[in-house]
């Protein structure tokens, strides 16, 4: 008669010999793969892969991208000439944003309330009381259209930042000066960056030690924003003793630049902003026709001739506009809200047209939710590194949602303009040019203009291909007048200077690039300002950062990398807002 | 000596259980909806794998064929096979296409580039999907009862495991760009 006991001893036993098989560990991995299928666990599409080509919208160099699709749904990005910076590579994520705008059961009347009262603002404008459109992004057809809808408009004014001066050729250059450019960190288009990085010498100038004075042969540690003091003492404008005396460099370091800028040519000096100033450091460096070019832009139809200038901030007087429509569909310069608020009239309407109200939105009495990157459909200003005339298009990967408004549509529509078309005009003047050739990714060739239709060519601009003017006579170097000089500040009343994380790249982040940066700390949250120990404050210290801007509050995370008197920020909405170009800023305790 | 007898017992049961009895009930095994040979197709065909198993212009790959693919040569019987006449009654005719089960189907989470692999590192089809190309009958789809997953990730019978540490070791072997050696890795070049 078997026992209770021997029945346990029997299952003991199984226990033990169970354990010298693979059962129960295959059992515990096949639990663990069946728990990456939990319900809830979001899965992607299942379907043919196919691959599709676009350029990344998310900043002006306008990379090539290849986007891998299962079925209609891009599931991952990657460059297709080179590299695609991390805000690039995760560009599909975007229009799953928590933070995005999405259609309201409201939405349509606030499209009807902010169509109203533009109506109303040009309906009742004078000179006093104007309409703007502010864009963010000048330089691409929808540019063109806002200028030829202001020009239809009377008292319409176009609004927008700087465009650079000059475009660069890395190719061209055996030596560079960076004053303070993310030069390898998207500053221009990465594959061509990369592709040139082994024949130049890079010096670069930074307060701060990036990514790009880390990967630079040189790094210039200068006093936070005295790069440009640094750029005018190259160029000869001002002594080098008087130039060390601001940057912190030895007088024999400025000299040795200077020398290796002459010697060592073709030179290049590059800013963050390619302003006129800049443009006029690299003409003495012999530079003209080589490594610094004129922007080249394609053709545009003839009958786009009657299109508002571009209206200079300096001129407009304040409290002048009635309306401000502001196109922040696409990430671009930010101007600080302090320089536009006076230009406003007390009732003025301000109307922005984002995908988040982290931006402009904040300050806007209507916002009106627009397609993000890949959704939609658009072309891009010639890249900073454009030796040639260009025109991409940002292929949309998916659809829109319902209910988001067009900007460019919206404004035509308020000035009595039909523009639906204007992409597809502009590629007809382009072909009917006749110069260039399109290069399309899929296959990698490159077809000359003239031996296209113009069916063809505009299919293969669609497919994601980039029309490329043939080269041209860069002229004479332009003269150029000579830039006025900032105003003093000795450094009394704003003790810190403020420098930036990625600037510009700020606005427009997937999720993922947020969760990597805050477990990782690869790159600061939003709000964290890393400042050297001798600085005086703790870490954790709850501060306010102070410029002639205005103000934001920051948590001190001490960090002996940064130098001492230099705030460290991650760029974003709020301090792009009260950011002043010389950085001058003050901290105070709460 | 009574005493050990249930433990010894017991033990041999586990052992039983464990090595002989858990693989078969792990696993569920569904035949393919045709018997295709890959042999009579390379051999009296002269068809390479890439024939059927082609790039797409994009460089994406195609997979298992189509119906479209297969219809070219057989809307009409070849030969005289059971299988062919069944292939054809019940899928070309109809216009239906065969739910094929795929042994080396990879999770949703990851993405593998044959491109890269065939074209770029000059790998054999073999390499990686052992003798399939040469065998006279597709065998039984196995499929693990708990993951959901295909046998073959765990590999076997001439073939490499599918499993991440696979393509680590692989990896590692070959000293490929992007190797752990390199100290270039990232995420993104397979999960998506």
């Amino acid at each position: 008669m078997t026992t209770r006991r021997e029945l346990f001893k029997f299952a003991g036993g199984s226990a033990m010999g169970l354990l010298l098989t693979p059962a129960p560990w295959r059992l515990i991995t096949d639990t663990a793969l069946w728990s990456e299928n939990w319900p809830g666990i979001p899965r992607p599409a299942r379907g043919e892969i196919r691959a599709k080509f676009t350029h990344c919208g998310l900043c002006a160099a306008g990379c090539a991208v290849r986007a891998r699709c299962v079925g209609e749904q891009p599931v991952s990005l990657a460059g297709v000439e080179g590299g695609l910076c991390p805000f690039g590579v995760t560009g599909h994520h975007l229009p799953y944003h928590p933070e995005r705008l999405k259609e309201g059961n409201r939405q349509e009347a606030a499209a009807a309330m902010a169509a109203a009262a533009m109506a109303a603002a040009v309906s009742h404008s004078t000179p006093e009381r104007r309409v703007a459109v502010l864009d963010l992004r000048p330089g691409r057809t929808a540019s063109w259209t806002y200028r030829r809808a202001m020009a239809a408009i009377p008292n319409g004014c176009y609004l927008a930042p700087e465009e650079p001066a000059c475009a660069v050729n890395l190719a061209a250059a055996a030596t560079v000066l960076s004053l303070g450019a993310p030069l390898l960190d998207g500053w221009g288009r990465l594959s061509r960056v990369f592709a040139a990085r082994p024949n130049f010498r890079l010096i670069q100038a930074e307060a701060v030690e990036s990514r790009t004075a880390a990967l630079a042969d040189q790094w210039l540690a200068v006093q936070p924003g005295t790069e440009t003091v640094l750029g005018r003492a190259v160029a000869g404008q001002i002594g080098t003793q008087q130039a060390a005396e601001v940057t912190g460099l030895a007088a024999e370091q400025i000299e040795q630049v200077a020398r290796a800028l002459r010697e060592n040519g073709p030179a290049l000096i590059v800013a963050p902003e390619m302003t006129s100033e800049v443009l006029a450091w690299n003409l003495p460096l012999g530079g003209w026709g080589k490594t610094v070019l004129p922007r080249r832009e394609a053709p545009v139809p003839g009958n786009w001739g009657k299109a508002a200038p571009v209206t200079d901030w300096a001129t407009l007087k304040d409290g002048s506009l009635g309306a401000l429509l502001i196109d922040e569909s696409v990430p671009g310069a930010h101007l600080p809200w302090a320089t536009i608020q006076p230009k406003l009239a007390a009732d003025a309407v301000v109307v922005a047209f984002a995908w988040s109200r982290a931006g402009y939105a904040r300050h806007a009495t209507h916002v009106l939710p627009t397609a993000v990157y890949p959704e939609a459909l658009g072309d891009l200003p010639a890249a900073i590194d454009a030796t040639a005339a260009e025109f991409r298009l940002t292929v949309p990967l998916v659809a829109a949602p319902g209910g988001m408004t067009d900007p460019v549509e919206l404004v035509s529509a308020m000035a009595g303009l039909d523009a639906k078309d204007a992409l597809h005009e502009r590629a007809a003047a382009i072909y009917a040019a006749g110069r260039g050739s399109l290069r399309t990714y899929a296959d990698g060739k490159s077809t000359a203009v003239k031996e296209l239709k113009p069916d063809d060519f505009w299919k293969g601009l669609n497919a994601g291909g980039s029309w490329t003017g043939g080269p041209e006579n860069c002229g004479p170097a332009p003269k150029l007048k000579e830039a006025a000089w900032p105003e003093e500040d000795t450094g009394a009343l704003w003790p810190f200077r403020l420098a930036t994380e990625q600037p510009g790249a700020a606005t427009l982040v997937a999720p993922l690039m947020a969760k990597l940066s805050q477990e990782s700390r690869l790159r600061l949250a939003p709000h964290s300002a890393a400042m050297h120990p001798r600085d005086g404050f703790e870490e954790g210290a709850r501060l306010v950062l102070e410029t002639p801007y205005g103000r934001c509050p920051i948590v001190a995370a001490l960090d002996e990398s940064v130098p001492p008197g230099v705030v460290l920020v991650a760029d974003g909405p709020e301090i792009a807002d009260i950011r002043s170009a010389d950085g001058r800023a003050r901290v105070v305790r709460i | 000596m009574r005493r050990n007898v249930f433990i010894f017992a017991g033990v041999l049961a586990g052992l039983g259980a464990g090595w002989a009895g858990f693989p078969r009930a792990i696993y569920t095994s569904r035949p393919e909806p045709v018997d295709f040979s890959h042999k009579v197709h390379a051999d009296k065909a002269g068809a390479k794998c890439e024939d059927c198993h082609g790039f797409r212009d994009d460089g994406s790959f195609a997979g298992i064929p189509t119906l479209e693919k297969c219809a070219g040569c057989h809307a009409a019987p070849m030969g005289a096979t059971a299988a062919e006449k069944h292939f054809i009654d019940n899928y070309v005719t109809p216009g239906r296409e065969p739910q094929w089960l795929s042994y080396a189907r990879q999770p949703e989470n990851v993405y593998f580039s044959h491109i890269t692999h065939v074209k770029r590192a000059q790998l054999k089809c073999e390499q990686c999907h052992g003798n399939e190309g040469t065998a006279d009958h597709l065998r039984p789809f196995e499929q693990d009862r708990v993951s959901g997953y295909s046998r073959d990730i765990w590999g076997g019978q001439g073939r490499p495991g599918m499993r991440m540490a696979d393509c680590v070791d692989c990896h590692r072997r070959s000293a490929v760009r992007g190797s752990a050696q390199a100290g270039e890795r990232s995420c993104l070049d397979c999960h998506q």
